[in-house]
Formats: C-alpha cells, structure tokens, sequence
C-alpha cells in the first residue's frame, strides 16, 4: 500500500506502417525511450505487463511470450493485460496494483499495436457475437457514428463541434514529434470530407498506425533513487458495462462516470474544470471527446459543443485537451491509451516540450475501448495526494 | 505475504462447472454464469459486494476478440472493475491478489473459462509461436510436448514406461473428483497401448482439453473473517516465464517454474516445500508434470517419478490435475480452486488433516510461463 | 457448489440439417490476410536462405548465440544483429513425430544452440540423437523459413570451418515483409438460449427473450442471466418483430469481409416488448433520404426474406421505417 510514480515514459515515432521493425522491434523502440528517460537498464526492471489490442491485429496469440526476449524478460513476471482500445490504461493499472502492493518494486508497462499488418476494420468486426450482429458490424465505427447521430439529436454534439475537435488535435498533433499524421485542417475541411460512416467522415477518424508505448513505474520509496521528477499517479480506475444490458444508457458513458468517480475521490478532485491544468482524452473519433467532456465533467450535460466553441480545451484555453494531438496525431490502438497517460505525466513534469501546457502540475487521463462499455480514468500529478 | 503492504489476502469461495471433453448445449457465457452463480451462492457475499471482476480466457480460443467485453454481463462485471488476463487464470489471481494487497478493493471474483471443444486447440497453440521461424515448420504445442518427454527421458535415464504411471495416477484421483467427467479412467495398461501422437508421447499422456469455467471469490482479511469460517490464506505468489525460442530453452527441466516458485517460497517464508500438504499442479503432459514437481522442489532433478512409484508425503493433485481435464486458460485457476477448498475441507476428495498447499499454473507452448501460488489454512 | 442440472428447453434441432439427437452448432470462420514485418534480423536470415547461407547472431553483453538470428538476445534482452553464419550440415539433439511429421531440435555445425526443423523422409526408427543432417534447399526460394524444405539424414561431414563471420551477399535486398493468412474455424454451441431463439425465428418468425425477475426487462437475445442484475431469467417472452431506433448511421465505406455493399443503413433497433439491441439494416428507404428523414425513436418493422429460413438474424431482410 504505498503511492505509485511514473518514472519514465518512451513512445515509437508511430507511422502508418513500420516496416523497419517487427512487432518486437517496435515495442524495443518504447521500451528503450523509457528506460533512457529513466535512466534505467532492462536489469533494473522487476516486472513486465504487455498490453495490446486483440490478438487478431498482429497474428500472433498471445504476444507477450514472443516479445519477451526483446524486453529482456528472461525469467521475470510477464504478463499481458488486453481491455481493446482502452488496453495500455488497463496494462498500467495491473503495474500500478503490482508496485502498490509490494509485489513489485520497478515495473515495466508497454503497450502496441502493429495495426498495418493485418485489416483492421474486419478485425475489430470481430468483436461481435458470431450468432448475433456480427453480419452487420462495421468494425466499432458504425455503431460509435449511430450514438454520436443520436447525441447529435438530443445533446447538440453537431457535425460543426466535432470537426473543431478534428481542427484542435490536428493542430495539437502538428507539434508532437511522435505524431503519425502532420497536417493542419479546417472545419470546412473536416465538414467536406469523404463519408465513412455517417455522420462520421474521413477527418472524424483518427490514422490507422504502427505504435508503442512504454511507461515505467515505481514505488514512493523506490522514486527518489530513479527519478527527480516523478509524476504520481494519484488514481487510476477502469470500469465495465455489458454491452447489451437492459437499458443501457448510451447517451453518456456509465463506466466512464463511475470510473471518473471513483478516481476523482481519491484525488480530491471536486471541481475538474477547475482543478484539472490539462486532460489527455482518447478520442477514437472526435464525437467521443464531446462525449467525455461531459462525462468527465468538464461541462454540463448538453454543453459540450460550446465548450470546445468557447476554446477552452485549446492550448491556450483554461483546460486544454489532447495538447499531444491525441488519437488525430497517431492511433496504434493498443498502445493510444498508455500514450495518453504518458503524455500527462510529461506535461506534469514540464518535459512536454513544445506541447507542453505551462505549469501544468494535475492532469485527466481518459481511456476506452470495446463498444464504449469499458472505460477507464486516471488522474496524475506533480504531487501526491 | 506483499512487502509494502499488512493486507492478508484470502481464497473464501469457489466453485467450478463441470469439467468436460465438450459442452455441446452450453455457449461460453452459460458456463461463466453457472460457477459465478455457484461461488457467491453460500459464500456470505453477494454480487453486490463484489468489487472487481479480473478473468482470464482467450480470443483464439473463443473465436471473437476482446471476447471478455461480450461476456461481462454473465461475468456479474456489469459496472464494476473488470480487467482480462489473457493468460491462464491464476494469473488473474495474481492481479486479483494485489489490487486487494494495495488497498485498492476488499472483494475480487476472479473467473477462467474455455471452451476448446469449439475451436482449434492447435492453433490455439501454434499461433502463440512466432511466424516467421518456427510456425512455418509446422511447430506447436504436440511437438514441444514430445521433445520435452524425450529429453526428460534422456537427461535421467528413465524408461517411458514412467508416464502411464502418471497419468494413472491423476485419472484415478479425477474419478473422484465430482466436477471432472471421467467415462473410462484408464488404467496404465491402457494409457501404454494408446497411440504414440508426439513421440515417445502417447495420446492418454498429453492433457486432455476440456470445457469448463471456473470462478474464484478472494477477500481482505476483514471480509474474510466477517463471512467465511475457514478462509483459505494466499502465503506467496512467484511467476517467471522463458524465453521463446524453445529449441534454445532446456528441454529436460522447467527453470522458470523453479524461479516462480523459489518467489512463491520465499514470500511465504517456506523453507522445504516438501513439507507441504497438497500440489495441485498444471501439465501439458506427463513428461512436464514430472519436470513441474521437480521444479517446485518437491523431488530432485529426475526424481519425481518416485513419488508416484513409491507414494509421496505430499499430496499430489488430489483433483486430478490438468492430465484429464485442462480447462485451457482456467486451469491454474482450477488447481487454486481446488486447493482452496480442499484445505476448507469442503469437499470429499480432501486430504484429511491438510493445512498447505502449493498451487502452480502455466501458459505457452512448452509451457513458457509459470505461476505459482501457495496457501494455508 | 453443485452444478446445477441442465435445464429442458427447446433446442435448435429438427429441421435444420442436423442429425436428431446432436446438438447443432454454428460453423464460425474467421479467416484473415496480413502482411506481417519480419524486423532486422529475421529480414536478413530469411533473405540469405536464397544463397543457402544460414545466419545467426551473437550477443556482445553475454555471448548467447542464436541461430536463426534474433533482434535481441534473449538471455539478457541486448541488442543483436546477423553476425555469422553456420553450416547447413549439423546433428539432431531430439526429435518427436506428430501428426505433422517429424520434427527435430538440430544443431548445426559451428552453432552454439539448437533451431527447430522437419526432418524429411525419415522415419522415427532411423533417428537417435547425434544423427547427421543436411539442409534441403528448396528450388524456389520465397524468403520463407521453408526455403529450407528441412533436413535430411546425411552423413556428410561439415564443410569447412564454421561458424564463419558473416557477410551480407551483394545485392541482397532483406525479406522486409511477408503475406500470411489466418484461418480459424469454430463450431460454436448454440446452447439453450440462442437455440430456441433461433429455433423461433427458423420455425415460425417467432422472435423470443426472456424475462429478468428483478428489473422485469425483456433480454433479447435470450440469456441465462440478466446483465445488470445478475439474477436468473426465468419467463420465456415473444417479443414483436417491430421496434424503435435506438440509433442508426449510414455505411459508406468498404472494407475486407463487408457482408453488405455500401451505401446501407446501420442500426441499432429495440424490438416493441423488449429492452435490448439488435444491430440490423434499414432498408425500403434511400440513404440519402434516410439521413433526412430517419430519427431515433421511429418505429420500424421487420420485413422479412421470401426465402428457406436459416434460422438467423439474416432471416429479416432488413426493418422498414414506419412513418406516421
Ligand atoms: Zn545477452
Ligand atoms: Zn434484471
């Protein structure tokens, strides 16, 4: 029972295809950014989570026990978490109960997918039950466009507030370096693009990409040996909703707010607007960050479309969101999450670099996957709780 | 047991479907309802009280992917904490054990499931190999089985004649195991006259794949002296895997089930694990649940044949094991089950007077990974 | 603890194919094309395989050696690189046969370690450990693994001196990628539930849920246990074939393994008596007036197909808007 820091953070250059490496090579390439950042070695880490997409994307089942030679995991714990799209957050919960609890003292999340391999929107169609829907599915994007037409009707998440998100993260992209896509848009842009799924269009969607990211953790009496610049992760949490319940709320996300709960209570955090300096949201298609505006409360009900109007989740705005450029930037859908919670933890130990939100000392961490029904919420800081 | 942390964590409930070549008129979810359904029943606890859900299966295995996110409303996880371990379940024990060692929860449900019989066990296997050098060639889990017999065989000197013994052995136990369907129990005359699949292999010493689904309440000490009048304490916990390229691993011993359990000993503070009262124990054949018993020093190197030749202080896998029922990805979690409850005395195949355990689970071709837990009551 | 006892139900059965008596199942495919990276080292070994050089790599930090080459040494996770090449020619250290053939741990001449093979032609009864090998060389290399067909029992002795230092032939271009298919079939139970759901549906266009004793919903498909209680269903309940929309989107994009040709209607309907989803197609309507005219809540009904039933969802062709 004792806090938990980030002390090191590594990402790939992410790209729609890497064909210079393997999947264990691209996974090595995060790896060994967080363990420079760290100033670590493969021999100081004590345990190893893997996590990625579904094992479909890459061939390979199982693909932690391939990739274990390339993460120097000969004779450690291994083990690999897999939550879909929200995974990497997922991974790095299991790391954070395993220093938490003394099991481990230094551990080693990495997460990736090597999404160019293999064809990816009749992979994640395989999400549904063969009996039942799976004839139909349109990987998650038909099914994520029909609930965003929905909150368009009742929640006035229009086509215009979406493609401000697609122009803000193209923008916030721009100036990461580890982005896969570099390219400025407007709302007319984003507005006259291709219909993939309407009313989701091409500039909606996020790159399709090769990626990884690695994070590595600590416990609070291990940290000031390996790091002067921790960034404490002061909640973590990750919820699940039956996809077909009775009812289901699809309006808003249930999990997300229970997750929000629960970590917002630990941190203390009762104002989020207010008390959060930065948020880094996985937005797999720009309605969803609408969507988490409101369900991580960050606005009201209803209100999200003039909040992203207003410019306060710009860069410059009162609570910027994705200054990375979030999923816009790059999307290698295993490891989207784990680089949203790296991406915080820079901008809480000011190594944000151009991207960086000055001052920033408290960030929202959100992640997701499956068919909106698992979400989970992190919060992380310069201090602890 | 955890260094940072005076959290005791407790095994209060299980419970398990039937274990079965095949389900035919059950799909994945009927039978991950059925044990959870069966573990809160009587446990003191509700659905209510459950904190979080971590669960092991396999998309391969399923034949749909992140097959937990369908399966969550029959994993009782419909808005709490769920996370899937896409490893054998005692994995999910191990996340289990610390989420409720950090603090962080009082109340886990921990499920594994499968149902082979509708897939391809094969490529179940064959597609955790990596695709360039050695699935070409045609190398799973059959082939890794037989070269670890042979060379077990070889490095000791030992006849195979040794693992019909074995085998004998864990049918006779599953014969009165209620939860383990057992037509024939072969005795070892048969298992000698079955068809040689990976030599010197035969068909009867390879793990028998069935369908099942397995769940598993764990507990704060505070919760578990509120509802359970004989918790079942987790003591250690060690996991190590190997590398993957199997021709350059040992092939005659499992070294990272010794590091894992050597972790487990050393958390419990257990010094001669043959003093122990019960192994339950996972294989992927006989020749490996030899090398797994050496590993988990409870015979020397080559010398585990002997406890089933000559009869054995400990306890071994009084459920039957993982030779005639492999519940693939809720084995080890199966042997946590069992073991828990058997040191509960809740069930009739329980060793009289036992008081300790030690559980072991494994995941790959080859059986790359291991995990191993131990208990006491 | 006790399992409890299967419940009688109807299951899907006569009428479907099937022989009585067996439980049918639903034969699943997933069948799926990559192009999958090889990465540094296995680009190079596999490229080399065409010159009938056979690569390994050696580890700086602790000296393990792996034959085929590795991108990182597995022992001690460094970095490592084709670095010398082995004889073709080598000795078994183990062997088994499966189903598959036979398979054989070799080592090669001038290798510190052992690679996983086919021996070709050779029966179990010919091999002891220590047996002589040579490498089969296929006739039209494919930068595959199988560039080497296998090993053949030879007692040729090793050419030369191995390992030798390795040098990349000229002009060789690396094995950057490789196309691979994945095919996995099921035969996924229907079980009591989706049986006589779909027994309905095949038998008489009867669309049954059951009923949560808790919440009092209506869950279809039919399930043992109601998701958000967990608590056993226990009355069986038609549900109509007509619905609301509960969302929908219109599908304009291709992709591998698409059922239906785009332009289509996407959506997800609640049947009238129930409380669930179900994910079909709205039909009778042009897309372009759909995006207009569609709204969640409509009524919708489903129309069926003038055809065999299969007792499937695709037994409904699609649902028609209702307009008042
Ligand atoms: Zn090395
Ligand atoms: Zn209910």
């Amino acid at each position: 029972m004792r806090d938990v820091a980030i002390v090191g953070t590594g990402q790939t250059v992410h790209a729609r295809r890497r064909k210079d490496v393997s999947q264990a090579g691209l996974v090595r390439e995060a790896v060994d950014g967080a363990l420079a950042d760290a100033e670590m070695t493969l021999d100081d880490i004590d345990s190893i989570v893997v996590a990625s997409g579904p094992a479909l994307f890459g061939a390979v089942n199982q693909p932690e026990k391939w990739l274990v030679d390339g993460l120097g995991g000969h004779m450690k714990p291994v083990v690999r978490i897999t939550s879909g799209g929200g995974t990497g957050l997922a991974g790095a919960l299991a790391a954070m109960n395993q220093v938490s609890s003394g099991f481990a003292d230094k551990v080693l999340v990495v997460a990736y997918d090597k999404l160019s391999e293999g064809a990816l929107q009749y992979q994640i169609s395989t999400l549904y039950d063969p009996f039942w829907g799976r004839e139909f599915a349109v990987g998650i994007m038909g099914f994520a466009s029909a609930y965003w037409k929905a909150r368009i009707e009742t929640l006035g998440h229009t086509e215009e507030a979406a493609a401000l998100v697609s122009v803000k993260n193209h923008k916030n992209a721009f100036r990461n370096p580890y982005s896969h896509v570099r390219k400025e848009v407007t709302v007319e842009d984003v507005l006259n693009s291709r219909p993939l799924a309407w009313p989701i269009k091409l500039l909606d969607v996020p790159p399709i990409s090769d990626g990884a990211c690695a994070v590595i953790l600590a416990g609070d009496d291990v940290v000031p040996q390996v790091s002067a610049k921790p960034a404490w992760i002061r909640g973590m949490s990750y919820y699940g909703e039956a996809d077909n319940a009775a009812n289901r709320f699809m309006l808003q996300s249930v999990p997300l707010q229970l997750a929000a709960q629960r970590v917002y209570k630990k941190a203390g955090i009762t104002n989020p607007r207010r008390q959060f300096d930065v948020a880094e949201l996985q937005e797999p298609y720009t309605n969803f960050e609408l969507s988490y505006y409101e369900g991580l409360g960050l606005c009201r009900t209803g209100e999200a479309a003039a909040l992203i109007e207003s410019g306060a989740t710009e860069m410059e705005g009162d609570i910027p969101c994705n200054p990375s450029g979030g999923c816009m930037g790059a999307n290698p859908i295993g490891a989207t999450a784990l680089i949203r919670l790296a991406e915080a933890a820079l901008q809480v130990t000011d190594k944000a670099g151009e991207r960086q939100v000055p001052g920033a000392r408290t960030a929202l961490v959100q992640a997701g996957g499956g068919w909106a029904n698992l979400r989970g919420v992190a919060v992380v800081g310069a201090d602890k709780n | 047991m955890f260094a940072k942390s005076s959290n005791r964590v407790a095994v209060v409930a299980s419970a398990q479907t039937s274990l079965k070549s095949r389900w035919a008129n059950r799909q994945h979810v009927d039978l991950i309802s059925e044990a959870v359904s069966a573990a809160l029943k009587g446990s003191g606890l509700r659905i209510e009280d459950v904190d979080f859900v971590i669960d092991s299966g396999s998309d391969i295995l399923d034949g749909r992917s992140i097959s937990n996110c369908g399966f969550l409303g029959a994993m009782g996880a419909h808005h709490k904490e769920e996370s899937r371990v896409e490893e054998d379940g005692l994995w999910a024990a191990l996340y289990g054990a610390t989420k409720i060692g950090a603090g962080s929860a009082e109340v886990g449900l921990l499920i594994g499931y499968s149902k082979p019989s509708e897939g391809d066990v094969s490529a179940f296997y064959w597609s955790q190999v990596e695709p360039f050098y050695q699935r070409p060639v045609g190398f799973g889990h059959e082939a890794a089985s037989g070269l670890q017999a042979q060379s077990y065989l070889a490095e000791h000197g030992h006849s195979e004649e040794i693992f019909a013994d074995v085998v004998a052995h864990d049918w006779a136990k599953a014969a009165t195991n209620p939860w383990v369907e057992t037509d024939d129990v072969p005795a070892a005359d048969a298992i000698r006259a079955s068809a040689v699949v990976a030599a010197p292999l035969r068909e009867l010493e390879l793990a028998r794949a069935v369908d099942g689904a397995v769940a598993v309440v764990i507990t704060s000490q505070r919760v578990a002296e509120r509802v359970c009048p004989t918790p079942v304490w987790i003591t250690g916990i060690g996991t190590a895997i190997d590398q993957h390229a199997f021709a350059r691993r040992e092939r005659g011993s499992l070294p990272a089930a010794k590091v894992a359990a050597e972790a487990a000993y050393k958390r419990a503070g257990i010094g001669d694990p043959t003093k122990l009262s019960i192994a339950e124990v996972s294989a992927s054949s006989a020749a490996t649940q030899l090398m797994v018993l050496e590993a988990l020093g409870l015979a020397s190197p080559g010398g585990a044949p002997a406890l089933y030749r000559d009869g054995s202080e400990i306890h071994l896998n009084p459920s039957g094991g993982s030779l005639p029922a492999d519940p693939i990805m809720a084995t080890g979690l199966v042997r946590l089950s069992e073991a828990s409850l058997q040191l509960a005395d809740r069930v009739d195949h329980a060793p009289a007077g036992a008081t300790s355990a030690v559980v072991h689970g494994a995941g790959g071709v080859g059986m790359q990974n291991h995990c191993v837990f131990t208990l006491e009551v | 603890m006790e399992a409890k006892a299967a419940t009688p139900v109807m299951m899907r059965g006569e009428g479907l194919g099937s022989a009585p008596g067996e439980n049918p199942t639903f034969a699943g495919r997933i069948e799926l094309p990559y192009t999958l990276t090889t990465g540094r080292a296995a680009s190079v070994f596999l490229a080399e395989l065409a010159n009938h050089k056979l690569v390994g790599s050696r580890c700086e930090k602790c000296g393990d050696v792996a034959v085929p080459a590795q991108d990182f040494c597995a022992a001690c996770g460094e970095t490592t690189a084709a670095d010398f090449e082995v004889a073709p020619t080598g000795a078994l250290t183990g062997f088994t046969a499966t189903p598959a053939g036979v398979l054989a741990m070799i080592r090669l001449d001038g290798a510190d370690c052992d690679l996983v093979h086919k021996v070709l032609d050779a029966e179990l009864a010919d091999l002891e450990v220590g047996t002589r090998v040579a490498a089969r060389w296929a006739a039209s290399p494919a930068g595959s693994m199988l560039d080497v067909e296998g090993f053949e029992v030879s007692d040729a002795a090793a050419a030369g001196e191995w390992p030798q230092p390795f040098e990349a032939t000229a002009d060789v271009e690396p094995v950057l990628e490789q196309s691979y298919d994945l095919r996995l079939d099921y035969d996924h139970a229907f079980g009591p539930y989706y049986g006589t759901l779909f027994d309905g549906i095949a038998t008489s266009r009867r669309i049954q849920g059951v009923r949560c004793p808790r919440c009092t919903c209506v869950l279809v498909p039919p399930r043992e246990y109601c998701d958000a209680c967990f608590v056993r269903t226990e009355e069986w309940v038609d549900v109509a074939d007509t619905g609301t929309i509960k969302a929908f989107s219109v599908i304009h994009m291709e992709f591998v393994g698409q059922v239906r040709e785009p332009p289509y209607v996407y959506a997800e309907i609640v049947l009238d008596g129930s409380a669930t989803r179900l994910i079909h197609s709205i039909g009778g309507i042009d897309v372009e007036e759909a995006k207009e005219r569609l709204h969640t809540g409509m009524k919708v009904r489903a129309v069926w197909k003038d055809a065999e039933p299969t007792g499937s969802l695709e037994d409904i062709d699609y649902f028609e808007p209702v307009f008042d």
